[in-house]
């Protein structure tokens, strides 16, 4: 990699790099306090923000799912979904227990892997 | 209720929640930064103090793989902007719970450093019930907890991750998905639901077209037509928010 040489000029390059990348992400933060502090309590739009929430974290979640990161990408599409929509089931069907949701996709996860390495690779 | 008598029982109400599920979920998704961070050639105290300063996954990947690749400052500043520009809705949409609390609102500005989705859809979901004098001292104690995981979560991941049966791993990184679908989900109020629905279905589209902006472009579309909808949803009850 490019910056992994440790001249005292790359560690200060990768501190600055670091503080702008905090600041890219307080400014927001910051932002939205401002705008709070200005607008009367009852205004539409914090109803609208938490909207725009919902719809950001969603398409994040759905982007770990579909395009993961690291090791998550050698296991098949459809396993990730698949194992998704057990998760769901175990929330949903069984009284919305998180923990039941999360073992359920975790044990659809782990079967499918175990299949398919049977299957194909065994 | 019970719990919330005192501001330092209210602190331990919120570390006690925190240990189990959230806890581990931030130290699962960290392990995953820890890991990329060692490959990307980023030493481990900035791995560490970026869980701690910038404390917003997507935005800390997209710096980690802008400076692997050597890009300039300002690349990474637009980057990092662009992913995590969630912060500005989560932020504003949580301040009316901030609202009437006893501490001069100056303040705000430092707390709101400590809101992350999981931090913040608790507080979406339990901020009601917790008295209004309570609620900093109970979301301090519960972030951070989350955040204390999620440096253990680095340093693992930095250290160990390759080292880890394989299995593992693959089941601690799936968590991450797995969690956040279903505390999202899991929502009475329409619109959010909604915004939900759409946010899924349209976020892989914009990502391909472009990685960096796609969550923010899919989320407002997404979000906006959700709000626009709001009062047109069969089975909603008219415009009433979480915080009504």
């Amino acid at each position: 990699m490019l910056n992994q040489g440790k001249g005292p000029l790359v560690e200060a390059s990768a501190w600055l790099i670091f503080l702008s990348a905090i600041f890219a992400t307080y400014i927001w933060r910051f932002a939205a306090v401002m705008i709070s502090h200005r607008i009367e309590p009852n205004h539409p739009i914090f109803e609208w923000f938490t909207c725009l929430a919902y719809g950001i974290i969603a398409a994040l979640v759905a982007r770990t799912l579909v395009f993961p990161m690291g090791i998550l990408q050698e296991i098949p599409l459809w396993q990730r979904l698949f194992s998704m929509v057990f998760a769901f089931l175990g929330f949903y069907l069984l009284g919305k227990r998180l923990w039941v949701g999360i073992l359920f996709g975790e044990f659809a996860f782990l079967l499918l892997i175990w299949f398919h390495g049977f299957f194909w690779e065994g | 209720m019970k719990g919330f008598k005192t501001n330092l029982t209210s602190t331990l109400f919120g570390i006690r929640n925190a240990l189990g599920v959230p806890a581990l979920l931030l130290f699962s998704a960290m392990t995953g930064f820890g890991s990329l961070a060692q490959e990307q050639g980023l030493s481990l105290w900035i791995s560490m103090l970026s869980t701690v300063l910038i404390w917003g996954m997507p935005g800390q990947v997209v710096h980690v793989e802008l400076y692997g690749l050597g890009a300039p400052l300002i690349a990474v500043a637009l980057g990092v902007a662009g992913a995590n520009a969630r912060f500005l809705p989560m932020t504003l949409s949580m301040m009316p719970l901030l609202r009437k609390a006893p501490h001069h609102r100056r303040w705000n500005y430092l707390l709101v450093h400590m809101i992350s989705i999981n931090t913040w859809a608790e507080m979406m979901r339990k901020g009601d019930e917790i008295p209004v004098e309570r609620r900093v001292a109970y979301f301090l104690g519960f972030s951070s907890t989350c955040m204390f995981a999620g440096v253990l979560g680095v340093i693992q991941g930095y250290l160990l991750l390759e080292n880890m049966p394989k299995l593992v791993s693959l089941c601690l990184l799936f968590l991450v998905p797995i969690y956040f679908a279903l505390i999202m989900s899991n929502t009475t109020h329409p619109p959010f639901l909604l915004a939900f629905a759409l946010g899924c279905l349209s976020g892989p589209i914009f990502h391909q077209w472009t990685p960096e902006w796609g969550l923010v472009i899919s989320g407002t579309i997404a979000g906006t037509i959700a709000f626009l909808l709001r009062n047109h949803i069969p089975f909603a009850k008219s415009g009433k928010g979480t915080f009504g």
